[in-house]
């Protein structure tokens, strides 16, 4: 394990103070094949800093994501002086990764406040997740040639060897897709809003079987924002302060991108990391935002990080448990497969809010601490906190 | 979305990767093993994973290996797979001797698939220049 007084070194010293997002169902009704990632990304820039309180001249730091390149959004922006800027590759794990960059830079002094901004116009032009020309790379030589392609296929490959090892029932995996849409009925933002059963589930389509239509993210465009200032300065803003209380990060990188314990040993240690250095323990979470690209990954989280044993997950997943009255709801906005496919951006917006207490009819009951967790080759996972908790 | 002219992906064969596909049409499957730490490993890389030497050679392997996981893709991702060719049966075998390999499963109905099946190559050849490893149940 790593060193819990060194990893507390970054304990409760920023927060974030502003997020924004673009109107995902809205826009989701609204095809537009010229709609630019920039023009996602400002949008949810400007309601972002609208609602830090914060001038866009205090706005020193900008790290953006699945956008090309950090240059034209600063010139969108009007940011031409930056201390701190950069972008990261545009895969759903990297959204942790931004937060805990922009904190890092934070805490030490390299920037005051700094903006993570994420624009995805995928829906509009076209993205299917499968099937790309990889030129030389491991993908196109030896998986394309067997039809091998996406990343719900990796996971529905890790899924089928849980349910052999576990006999985990593919209805966990309903649950958790229901539970999601449930509480996208109470998000108005949410691109898919109509309740399902489990019938619905079942009888949904297989894209990469075991794995079925329900099982998967939404495509969708949208662009997520979230500014992060020291937590000095955060207390002189007008929102209440969200605290990144706790952070950590762990990777396990195959030649396959499956990992053969579902990514146990890096979300245990996320989980042993995050837990060592926090004032919470996992009953006192509120809520919990799992990274869900495909609904096993939630599951793979669940257990990696210890809310069950491994091999027990598909028994632990209940209605009850995982619903927003629950020990510990999961994805309260309606997560990757019925909010939007913010690749972990919006899982973050919905944390803030939900310590925020500014979630109305989703809203959890005394949100103090809150998980964000993403398991991955590259996995994050943070313990953010309502200043004062 | 058919679209009659499209092939299926073929691999671009490379220096690094022409001898696993060389091997392929003599009807071997072979791998890098380092010469330093007798380990092999896959897919292909310059050096020794272990000891980063560039001491290694392109050994032939048993063929051998075990179904650690397989799938059925559903969704046309590939347009070069006929409509009736679906869904494909796609396996993560483990080598016998330690490295994971993508492939396809032949010669065995879906129902009868497992993880942990025992499993052998068997070579298909897909142009004069590409035969492709497959797996099917080891006799
Ligand atoms: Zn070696």
């Amino acid at each position: 394990m790593t060193n819990p007084e060194q990893l507390r070194a970054l304990q409760d010293k920023t927060a974030i103070v502003g997020v924004g997002t673009t109107e995902f169902a809205a826009i989701y009704r609204d095809l537009d094949p010229e709609r630019s990632a920039y023009d996602l990304g400002r949008i949810a820039f400007r309601e972002a800093l609208a609602d830090s309180g914060l001038k866009k001249s205090d706005i020193d730091g900008v790290i953006v994501s699945r956008l090309p390149h950090y240059g034209r959004m600063c010139e969108v922006l009007g940011i031409r002086y930056p201390r701190f800027v950069n972008v990261l590759p545009g895969e759903g794990r990297q959204s942790g990764i931004a937060l805990q960059y922009a904190a890092l830079a934070v805490a030490n002094g390299m920037a005051d406040a700094v903006a993570c901004i994420y624009g995805n116009n995928g829906r509009s032009t076209g993205a299917r997740y499968g099937g790309e020309d990889r030129g030389a790379s491991t993908q196109a030589m030896f998986e394309a040639p067997f039809g091998m392609t996406s990343p719900g296929a990796v996971t529905s490959l890790m899924f089928r060897r849980h349910q052999y090892r576990y006999d985990t029932p593919v209805e966990a995996l309903g649950q958790l897709a229901i539970s999601n849409r449930r509480n996208a009925a109470l998000n108005p933002n949410a691109v898919m809003q109509q309740p399902i059963e489990m019938d619905d589930y079942l009888n949904s389509r297989y894209i990469a079987e075991p794995l079925r239509l329900f099982d998967y993210c939404l495509i969708n465009d949208g662009g997520v924002c979230f500014i992060v200032t020291s937590a000095e300065r955060a207390r002189d803003l007008p929102n209440p302060p969200v605290l990144i209380h706790a952070t950590a990060q762990a990777a396990d990188i195959t030649p396959v991108y499956v990992a053969d314990d579902f990514w146990y040993e890096p979300m245990s240690r996320i989980a042993d990391d995050l837990f060592a250095t926090s004032d919470a323990q996992r009953e006192d979470l509120a809520f919990a935002q799992l990274y869900d690209n495909f609904t096993p990954t939630m599951l793979f989280t669940l257990e990696g990080m210890g809310f069950c044993e491994q091999g027990e997950g598909g028994d632990w997943i209940t209605p009850e448990r995982i619903g927003l009255r629950g020990e510990l709801p999961l994805n309260t906005g309606g997560g990757h497969t019925s909010e939007s496919y913010m690749q972990g951006w919006a899982l973050h917006v919905e944390a803030v809010r939900q310590l925020r207490g500014d979630c109305g009819e989703r809203q959890v009951a005394d949100a103090q601490y809150g998980l964000y967790a993403c398991a991955a080759p590259l996995a994050t996972g943070h313990i953010l906190k309502r200043d004062g908790a | 979305m058919t679209d009659a002219t499209a092939q299926k992906p073929l691999p671009p064969i490379t220096r690094l990767t022409k001898p696993f596909w060389d091997g392929c049409r003599e009807g071997e499957l072979r791998i890098q093993f380092c010469n330093i730490c007798d380990r092999p490993w896959f897919p292909p890389a310059d050096n020794c994973p272990r000891c980063l030497m560039d001491d290694w050679e392109w050994r032939t392997v048993s063929g051998h290996g075990t179904v650690w996981s397989w799938i059925q893709m559903h969704q046309r991702y590939f347009p070069g797979w006929e409509p009736d060719e679906y869904p494909i049966t796609i396996a993560l075998i483990q080598l016998e001797e330690g490295p994971y390999i993508y492939s396809n499963l032949v010669n065995i109905p879906a129902e009868e698939i497992r993880c942990d099946l025992a499993v052998e190559v068997t070579f298909h050849k897909a142009t004069d220049a590409v035969t492709l490893p497959f797996f099917q149940p080891r006799r």
